[in-house]
């Protein structure tokens, strides 16, 4: 199998299938959030939800197995969620605050999967994810929990849009401002939960993040920005999986597919910089 | 209904009546004793130092401050519409001017409508209304101060609302902007809008309003501009204070520390 292979005929095999079907509806629901992400400036707290999810991760692997792992997420997801939240809506949140919890969230999770005997070899899993092998169920609840947060976002779209803009109007005009931020972080949580499973915990940032400031790069239009960040997402997942497969696969280098997807989102922000910059410098 | 035409709110009450009213953040209450009506197509001028509980009052009618005392009645359900004195905005977030105003529109719209051809009209009548038609497709952020300012007030006017509050409208304003929105006022109370507009400037108390509110962390005076436009309400309110009135500036000196 050559490498235009890897690109087209590969996803007739079953786990490619799979492992496309998930990326599709992460890249849809993460592309629309990562634009209120950016638009926000959530990226931080984007980040200490990530981390914040990974010791549910871990206890739901350690206790539930490669099954427990969502329930486990979900948990400390919800949890973190709805601290963070009220943190930020009582002004006692900062950078640092924020830092501190993550990091020990982090470390929680490091040590219950580490602790536990015949599970540490599952900390590479749960970091890196492992695309290239999810069942049925696994793809199916994936795709269910990444669309749930996609439909909270897509039902508050409005609202998410004139709070993004301008929180204090959009107080006046009687949108709660607590409910409005719950929504969007709650969705962001529901992502990472999905994306997790998927490209794994430490690369799951770059899908919630990437696509977002990839499209601020490329549009100025409202429209266009959720057009171009899921366009994108798509994009990168594509060529991420594509060359996962070629190089685990067919390359027969055990390489996680996420870490490939997670740089293929990396690659395109990055082409889609040189280009502004370039364009900018012609301009000027 | 053609879709140029503003449906006239329904004149039977009101607009807003407060009783013995009283608001505060936490423990503190920031106004009291405010006992107030405004009608229909009328204006009332809201007038204290920084601090006395102007944008207080102005919270307080659109619930976000608790009333935590005396009662208060919102006359018709037609909506609230404000103006905030500050806007923090982001100067590159990407939005145009139409779109910052259809957000005027959004609760109408509720969650599953998309905006209509009367959503469409009531926007491009609030973005004309305010001047603004030749820069409706331009980013929000690229506008002037004065420009966004009026932007932000022809959002509030989308909703077409029957009560309209305005925090401070003509700080930084420049005479274009100033004569415009004045304009905009007059044509609004026309049409039966009841205006509350927070301002230091008396000239502009006398021009476009019918009714003073004097506060400095409760009510001072209330009533008729003429009844109530008087030497000893501002010296009650401001201890020392510059008035430009008719192209002169008088310092009316306060009755503390003299």
């Amino acid at each position: 199998m050559n490498l235009l292979d890897s690109f087209t005929t590969a996803f007739a095999l079953p786990f490619m299938g799979r492992a496309l079907l998930v990326l599709i509806v992460l890249s849809i629901a993460a592309g629309l959030i990562g634009v209120f992400i950016n638009l926000r400036g959530l990226e931080f707290l984007t980040d200490g939800l990530t981390h914040a999810v990974f010791p549910g991760l871990a206890a739901g692997f350690v206790f539930g197995g490669q099954g427990g792992v969502l329930i486990g997420a979900l948990v400390a997801a919800a949890a973190a969620t709805i601290v963070l939240t009220l943190m930020s809506n009582n002004k006692v949140t900062s950078d640092a605050t924020t830092a501190i919890v993550l990091t020990a969230m982090f470390s929680i999770g490091v040590i219950i999967v580490s602790a536990s005997p015949g599970r540490a070899g599952g900390l590479e899993q749960l970091l890196f994810g492992h695309l290239l092998t999810v069942t049925d169920s696994e793809a199916l609840i994936t795709a269910i929990v990444a669309a749930i947060a996609l439909v909270l976002v897509v039902l508050t779209f409005r609202r998410q849009v004139f709070h993004a803009f301008d929180p204090e109007g959009s107080a006046a005009a009687g949108y709660r401002r607590v409910s409005t931020e719950l929504v969007l972080n709650v969705a962001i949580a529901l992502v990472i939960v999905a994306a997790s499973n998927a490209v794994g915990n430490l690369l799951v940032l770059a899908v919630l993040i990437v696509p977002g400031a990839l499209s601020r790069l490329v549009t100025t239009k409202l429209g266009a920005l959720f057009v171009v960040a899921v366009g994108s997402a798509l994009l990168a997942s594509w060529i991420g999986l594509s060359l996962g497969f070629n190089i685990s696969v067919v390359g027969g280098v055990d390489v996680p597919a996420g870490a490939t997807v997670a740089l293929s989102f990396v690659l395109l922000y990055s082409i889609a910089l040189i280009v502004r910059v370039a364009r900018k410098g012609l301009n000027a | 209904m053609s879709p140029r035409t503003r449906p006239i709110p329904i004149i039977t009450d009101d607009a807003l009546t407060i009783t013995g009213g009283s608001f505060s953040y936490g423990d503190t209450p920031a106004l009291t004793d405010v006992t107030i009506s405004v009608k229909p197509g009328e204006a009332m001028a809201l007038i204290g130092p920084n601090g006395s509980g102007k944008s207080t009052l102005l919270k307080g009618v659109l619930g976000l401050i608790p009333l935590v005392e005396g009662s208060m009645g919102l006359g018709t359900t037609a909506g609230i519409g404000y103006l905030p004195q500050t806007e923090h905005i982001d100067p590159e977030f990407p939005v145009t001017l139409k779109q910052v105003v259809m957000m005027g529109r959004y609760r109408k719209l509720g969650l599953f409508r998309f905006p209509g051809s009367a959503d469409r009209a009531a926007v491009r009548e609030a973005i004309a209304s305010v001047g603004l038609g030749n820069v409706a497709n331009k980013r929000f952020g690229s506008l002037s101060g004065g420009q966004q300012q009026r932007g932000f007030l022809a959002r509030a006017l989308a909703a077409q609302p029957s009560l309209l509050l305005l925090d401070e409208p003509f700080n930084g304003l420049d005479q274009p902007n100033r004569d415009a929105l004045m304009q905009t006022l007059r044509q609004l109370k026309a049409a039966g809008v009841a205006i509350i507009v927070t301002t230091h400037d008396l000239e502009l108390a006398r021009e476009v309003c019918d009714t003073v509110l004097f506060v400095n962390g409760r009510q001072i005076a209330f009533g008729p501009k003429d009844e109530v436009l008087t030497l000893a309400n501002l010296q009650e309110v401001f201890h020392e204070f510059q008035v430009e009135i008719d192209e002169h500036t008088v310092v009316v000196p306060g009755h503390e520390g003299h």
